[in-house]
């Protein structure tokens, strides 16, 4: 329960930092600016790893600002995994609240329902996805996948809303795609498609901070009751896939199992 | 792919990187459009530090999200703050003076200007009857960079030197309308070796309104004149000074000075 609160409150920041860096701004304090493409924090320069991937392909250079702002994510990402998408990311967000409204009307439970169940399938099909992206970076000299980063998209139109009170066209994907979220295919876009989150997941380590079974390798779900399965965002059935790609670290399934058999495990948490 | 592109357009180039509009510049530092089309990751930064609401996103375009300042709305005021804070290098992190920045150049239509109005013709009716033509010479006053990036020849009529650093106040300011007589050419565009398909149709129509405004203008005994005559007769004291009708009694087009 501790868990769940501290991840609303990361999350709840995450999300109105979107909202607070532009006024802030306003009031000529520069101490933390930048959208979710790149945020720069007192000095130190953080961007997503997918767009400086495009630009390091699209530029055919390697420059000390590329790589220095890939650092911080790429740390994060090889010792906590995905936790900018489960613990920050805005978008996902969205989704959850999305999902929530959709789940008061729909019949069918959210995990039935996704597109592609089989984690093994999405993970092919997003890093697909972004292979293709990059090599189409590589090939015209833009960064193309940048022109559907989710979380990027949204906090830059926050600002432009919040700086000239108007949106511009892209709002439009982000309403597209939650909208498609809604009516047809439950959190297909963080599954199927998300670059930054394949980016990411490309980091994972046998040390990464993942959620684990103390149950070894379990070939039933191993309570009657299953909580843990309808949980998730990504989809997964954490009782025996949540060391997969997919997991965001969120820590929802650890959460719902009422028999303490989920728990975080990596670097430092092994016993 | 590369060719697959030339296939499409000819010898134009690329669409998606060689997008060039007048009146629409990179945000100062800004390295050349290839590079900065790879380099830039839509981040907008500069679009947030920028203390005027100078840079903008740009909108339905093969650059969409991308930086810009658009010169009629809102020019660049040369403060230098945006591009220190460019996550990837699209902008050039070390330009400090503004005396280097390199966003563009100003162009001064000389068949629209007012100053040049005045040289040539004296006074001319606008479109809606009152009278124009003037020493206006706003885009000398508000430029930042006087006498290094623009001039007034004679204390008459303004000139664009070398130093012009295309930040686009000039623009901003320019009194006529719809057109406006400055007009910044953004850098890479005149390049017309490097420069593709919208600078090639930029080009075309730009010359075409060159040439229907020129037809306009031309009158048979000031066509001939080059600047220097022009001067000239404006410096020879004498002749008839140009009398105003009152205002209320011009509505159609009035038959020049009598």
């Amino acid at each position: 329960m501790m868990r769940r609160k501290f991840r609303t409150a990361i999350r709840a920041f995450a999300f109105c930092l979107m909202f607070i860096i532009p006024i802030l701004n306003i009031y000529e304090i520069y101490a933390i600016t930048g959208t979710y493409y790149a945020v720069n924090l007192g000095g130190l320069g953080v961007a997503d790893p997918s767009a400086i991937l495009q630009s390091i392909f699209a530029a055919g250079s390697l420059t000390v600002p590329l790589m220095g702002a890939a650092l911080f994510p790429v740390l994060l990402a090889l010792l906590f995994g995905r936790v900018w998408c489960g613990w920050m990311c805005p978008y996902l967000v969205m989704s959850d609240g999305v999902n929530r409204v959709r789940r008061i009307w729909s019949k069918t439970p959210t995990q039935q329902s996704i597109p592609v169940q089989s984690p093994l399938r999405a993970n092919v099909t997003r890093f697909v996805f972004l292979v293709i992206g990059i090599i189409l970076a590589g090939a015209i000299g833009i960064p193309v996948l940048n022109y559907v980063n989710a979380p990027g998209i949204l906090s830059a139109e926050t600002m432009i809303l919040v700086k000239n009170h108007r949106f511009t066209i892209e709002i439009l994907f982000i309403l597209s795609i939650l909208l498609i979220e809604l009516l047809l295919f439950p959190r297909f876009w963080c599954r199927l498609f998300c670059p930054t989150g394949s980016v990411v997941s490309a980091f994972k380590t046998p040390l990464t901070l993942r959620v684990e079974n103390h149950i070894k390798n379990p070939k039933a779900p191993c309570c009657k009751e299953h909580y843990c399965f309808g949980v998730c965002p990504m989809g997964l059935d954490p009782y025996k896939e949540s060391k997969d790609l997919l997991c965001v670290n969120c820590g929802k399934c650890i959460d719902a199992c009422p028999y303490d058999r989920l728990n975080y495990e990596g670097f430092m948490l092994s016993n | 792919m590369s060719s697959f592109f030339k296939r499409i357009f000819g010898d134009v180039g690329n669409p998606l990187t060689d997008n060039y509009a007048v009146n629409r510049m990179r945000p100062p530092g800004a390295v050349d459009e290839k590079q900065f089309m790879a380099l830039c990751i839509r981040c907008n930064r500069c679009l947030e530090v920028c203390p005027y609401g100078s840079i903008k996103r740009e909108g339905v375009s093969p650059t969409i999200g991308t930086p810009y300042v658009f010169g009629e709305n809102r020019a660049c005021y040369l403060c230098m703050a945006c591009m220190r804070l460019c996550p990837t290098g699209a902008l050039n992190k070390d330009l400090r003076s503004p005396e280097k920045v390199a966003m563009g150049k100003a162009r001064i239509d000389k068949s629209i200007c007012y100053s040049h109005l005045f040289l040539r013709e004296d006074v001319l009716p606008d479109h809606t009857g009152g009278k124009i033509g003037a020493i206006c010479n706003t885009c000398y006053n508000v430029c930042p960079l006087q006498e290094r990036a623009i001039t007034l020849r004679q204390n008459l009529f303004p000139e664009v030197l070398d130093g012009c650093v295309g930040c686009g106040i000039c623009v901003e300011r320019c009194p006529t309308r719809p057109r406006r007589a400055i007009n910044i050419t953004p850098s890479g565009m005149g390049n017309a070796d490097e420069a593709g398909f919208y600078f090639q149709k930029a080009h075309k129509h730009y010359e075409k309104s060159v040439d229907q405004a020129s037809k306009k203008a031309q009158t048979p005994e000031t066509g001939a004149l080059n600047i220097d005559q022009l001067l000239e007769r404006k410096q020879t004291l004498g002749g008839e000074t140009p009398t105003f009708a009152p205002p209320s009694d011009v509505i159609g087009p009035a038959t020049g000075s009598e």
